[in-house]
């Protein structure tokens, strides 16, 4: 697909950019895979609960290609990415020496700090 | 086998609808998850903020690739529209689920007014040339604002624009949706960013806006896999395919497709919010 005329250069926008692009076709092949999985397995989502997410056995339960691995790798991968977009654009900004950019990078991701903090806490 | 396909069909629909008006997924998508599949008010609006994430961050990564997206305007605003996010992922716990379901009605509602007062072209629909400048264009940009601009244009009212970010961050939370409806109108007739910069860049915002108040609904066990994977993967799938018949097909003919079911899902969910019994 070619590049609109005028397109900026901004190797930041760039680098987030090809995180988004990785990041979301990475969620989305993990979540088909749990939908196919489940399909397979004839799980009835709304009667048979998924169980909650379980950060030790997520990974082990994607690997042995358990439905509900896979989809809670795919789904945690969607809800941090934009997180992970925020830290990769901070980095590139500090790099570039651009101090208001960092800043309000930092303060994004305070927000998202304090976010999953106030959830864990409430919890 | 049937309410898995079920679900990931009424993903695609909401994803279709979405992406051809630009309104994102959640508009659709949580009321069908209340309406059709019984799901608690809260479960969808958790289920609708990772579909809208997920359509965000692929639609963003083109549109920042492309020079278009904004990102240190977005990221600025993205401050206040994850502050409003966390906000109102906190009070959709503490508000009953039928206020939440009028909250969600009145917003149909004004949505499909607006589309329905369009007469013609949407403004969405003509080339971004054509958008005249709605900001006095003579009035420099000042302060921080001034590094925000982009090519041919300058960021003006600012804290007009961050304050209308935090609103929309709030109403995002509530409501399980992008927030776009406010968030575009706010960059574009406040701020006077082009149209397509001004959509572009909300489009980037959601996914921050949206991840920091799912945190929240996920933490509290708001969601279910096997209910959201193939919700989920039905948006991103409609939105993609969207993307590619958009050119196809009349979005005057969808429009008014979409102001009926609009107008009639609205009448559900006030019937749901009037319900004695709570969702």
């Amino acid at each position: 697909m070619g590049r609109a005329s005028g397109a900026v250069r901004d190797p930041v926008a760039g680098a987030v950019a090809r995180l988004l692009s990785a990041g979301a076709i990475a969620s989305v092949v993990l979540v088909a895979l749990g939908v196919a999985l489940m399909l397979a397995a004839g799980l009835r989502p709304t009667s048979d609960s998924g169980p909650d997410p379980d950060p030790a056995s997520i990974l082990a339960d994607a690997v042995a290609l358990r439905p509900a691995g896979l989809l809670w790798a795919g789904l945690l991968l969607t809800v941090a990415l934009p997180t992970a977009r925020v830290a990769l654009a901070l980095a590139g900004f500090l790099r570039l020496g651009d101090r208001r950019a960092s800043a309000v990078a930092a303060g994004v991701l305070g927000v998202l700090a304090l976010a999953f903090a106030v959830a864990r806490a409430t919890s | 086998m049937a309410v898995t396909l079920l679900l990931a069909a009424g993903g695609l629909g909401a994803g279709v609808f979405g992406a051809l008006l630009g309104l994102g997924g959640g508009v659709l998508l949580v009321p069908i998850l209340t309406l059709a599949f019984g799901l608690p008010f809260r479960e969808a609006v958790a289920i609708s903020l990772l579909a809208v994430i997920t359509t965000s961050s692929a639609s963003a990564a083109v549109y920042l690739e492309r020079g278009v997206a904004n990102l240190r305007l977005g990221m600025t605003l993205e401050l206040l529209t994850a502050s409003g996010a966390l906000a109102g992922g906190l009070l959709a716990f503490i508000l009953d689920e039928r206020l939440l379901a009028g909250i969600f009605a009145a917003m149909l509602v004004y949505v499909a007014v607006s589309m329905a007062r369009r007469r013609g072209p949407g403004v969405d629909e003509q080339p971004p040339d054509l958008v005249a400048d709605p900001v006095d264009a003579s009035r420099p940009a000042i302060g921080f604002a001034a590094t925000l601009g982009g090519p041919g244009y300058a960021v003006r009212r600012l804290p007009l624009g961050l304050a209308l970010s935090a609103f929309a961050g709030l109403q995002s939370a509530l409501l399980g949706v992008g927030g776009g409806i406010v968030k575009v109108p706010a960059m574009h007739l406040a701020m006077g960013v082009p149209l397509r910069v001004a959509t572009a860049t909300s489009n980037l915002t959601i996914g921050v806006t949206a991840s920091a108040s799912a945190v929240l609904y996920l933490l509290r066990g708001a969601l279910d896999p096997y209910v959201a994977g193939p919700v989920v993967l039905g948006v991103f799938v409609g939105a993609t395919a969207a993307a590619h018949i958009a050119h196809r097909v009349s979005l005057r003919v969808v429009r008014l497709l979409f102001v009926v079911v609009l107008v009639y899902v609205a009448v559900q969910m006030a019937g749901r919010a009037l319900s004695a019994v709570s969702g």
